[in-house]
């Protein structure tokens, strides 16, 4: 099963064994992972699902939709290169051991 | 306006217990047998009354909370959930607490089963089409200059009437969300007035569990009207496509049935909400003169103003889920094909999620996610809509118009609800 790593703002690091094909996002809120909400179930609605994802996984990753795009632009944390919804971020086996800094915050 | 509290549009389970035994197949009698044989398995909440849930809920919420946030309440047919905890996991499980709930009512006053009552993937096939218009790039740019053109308009209404005599809810709330409501759908050749006699007389049918066939004749009197207006915009709009929600759902390959159920369910849902969160902003602010001054001379607090004002008074206050096989919620275990109430207002005062100013107004208050538009897969498809077109455009542009705007304690106020809430009279007055 593959791994995924999320890292709290103070450092704390919690790795899960997630499902193949589940979502960062799915994962994080159905294993209480703190700080990531994904309020509108994860239809890139609410960009309440923020995450960095570290950057030696980001050629691994699916290329931003232009609906992932624009809800980025409404995160509340600051935007950055390495920014991307949780909810659009299927987990398989190319994307194991993947690491992502949680934001302060989503609201 | 909403009809009669106790009657719940946006649920299939009737309010009494005589007609429950119809509407819920199979299980109904088996979740009452249960409930008699495990009385001791969940609490009974049968000292709730259900008129001072419509005049004001949040004491009986208090009470639920403290006592049985997950209790069955017997002159409902529900078990209530009142805490935020309870609240929100029901909403992330779709598939234990199904939206598809039983009953016929909301089917048959608008004709097909709507968005609102399917879970995913079926769901999501309804949705999808909607959601790129809803989006916050699309309701700023394309719908904010819209929504900026009907406060203006109604605000000279007001102007009008007078300091005297101007009532929020009437003279602006309700036609300013009307109009939105009417330009965002991409309705043609509609007034205000009809859309919001649509919009009452399917709220009345969705919620007309004692069948009567008055309001059946005036339901099907408003869908008559409304089907045949979609039966000349749908081909339209397949020619010229635009930015409403109409064209969306008209291009999105859906049957035609699918399109009016979920027309007619948005001019059910997406009127009184934002109607509400008008007054509602200016009730607060009228009791909070400190804040009020603050927003006043900042203006980007009126994002976090709107965001408290729909937290510590929310229009919708419940919702219903129906349980497809026995559970077990905050430690209660609920029978399969059991009713449940998704008490939203509740749960968006509990101080073990908010802290203990959690009945309090304050803009200041640390950030917690709200359930106020619900959360899941049915979030609140409309909720940059409401957040833009009310928080950012038309309360704002009130208070810039009428200086000094505040309740007129002269005349009366009401409120009325508790699965809808709201002011249906709000005096106003200014300097």
């Amino acid at each position: 099963m593959p791994t995924v790593t999320y890292t709290q703002p103070n450092g704390t690091q919690q790795t899960l064994q997630v499902e193949e094909g589940t979502t960062l996002m799915r994962a994080a809120v159905s294993n209480g992972i703190d700080g990531i909400i994904g309020e509108c179930g994860g239809q890139a609605m609410c960009a309440t699902c923020h995450v960095y994802v570290r950057p030696e996984y980001a050629e691994a990753l699916p290329e931003i939709s232009d609906d992932e795009d624009e809800m980025l632009d409404c995160a509340t944390a600051e935007r950055m290169d390495s920014s991307r919804l949780g909810c659009q971020i299927k987990i398989d086996a190319e994307l194991t051991g993947i690491v992502v800094d949680i934001p302060a915050g989503q609201l | 306006m909403t009809t009669q509290a106790a009657q719940c549009p946006y649920h299939g389970n009737s309010e009494t217990r005589s007609a429950d035994a119809a509407s819920v197949p199979g299980s109904s009698d088996q979740a009452r047998t249960t409930a008699s044989q495990d009385a001791a398995d969940y609490a009974v909440a049968d000292w709730v009354d259900v008129a001072e849930l419509a005049s004001d809920p949040y004491p009986t919420y208090a009470r639920l909370r403290a006592e049985s946030p997950v209790a069955w309440v017997p002159q409902l047919n529900k078990f209530l959930v009142t805490n935020y905890a309870g609240c929100h996991t029901v909403e992330q499980d779709q598939e234990i607490f199904s939206a598809n709930v039983s009953g016929a009512t909301m089917t048959r006053a608008i004709g097909a089963q709507p968005m609102l009552r399917k879970d995913d993937p079926e769901h999501s096939v309804d949705r999808a089409p909607v959601n790129p218009v809803l989006r916050p790039k699309s309701i700023k740019e394309v719908w904010g200059p819209v929504f900026e053109r009907n406060a203006e308009t109604y605000l000279e209404n007001v102007a009008e009437l007078g300091p005297e005599e101007a009532d929020l809810n009437r003279d602006y709330a309700a036609p300013v969300a009307s109009q939105n409501l009417i330009d965002l759908l991409g309705l043609k050749d509609v007034s205000v007035e009809q859309v919001r006699r649509w919009s009452h007389d399917f709220i009345a049918g969705m919620g007309n569990v004692l069948d009567d066939q008055s309001i059946w004749d005036r339901c099907d009197a408003s869908t008559a009207e409304a089907d045949a207006l979609l039966k000349e915009l749908i081909p339209y709009y397949r020619q010229n496509p635009d930015a409403s929600m109409v064209s969306a759902f008209a291009n999105s390959g859906l049957p035609t049935s699918n399109v009016a159920a979920n027309v007619k369910l948005t001019i059910s849902g997406g009127m009184n909400e934002p109607q509400h969160m008008v007054t509602n902003m200016v009730w607060a602010l009228s009791s909070h003169h400190e804040q009020r001054a603050q927003v006043l001379a900042d203006p980007s607090l009126w994002a976090s103003v709107f965001d408290e004002a729909v937290r510590w008074q929310s229009p919708i206050g419940m919702y219903p889920r129906q349980t497809t096989r026995e559970t077990v919620l905050e430690g209660v275990r609920i029978p399969a094909g059991a009713g449940i109430g998704v008490v939203v207002a509740s749960a968006n005062h509990d101080a073990a999620h908010f802290g203990a100013s959690a009945a309090d107004f304050d803009i200041h208050r640390p950030k917690r996610p709200h359930l106020a538009f619900g959360s899941g897969v049915h979030l609140c498809a409309g909720h940059w809509a409401a957040k833009t077109s009310i928080g950012q455009i038309a309360v704002p542009m009130a208070y810039k118009r009428f200086p000094g705007l505040r309740v007129d304690e002269r005349r009366n106020e009401s409120w009325d609800g508790w699965v809808f809430r709201g002011l249906t009279s709000l005096p106003v007055t200014w300097n």
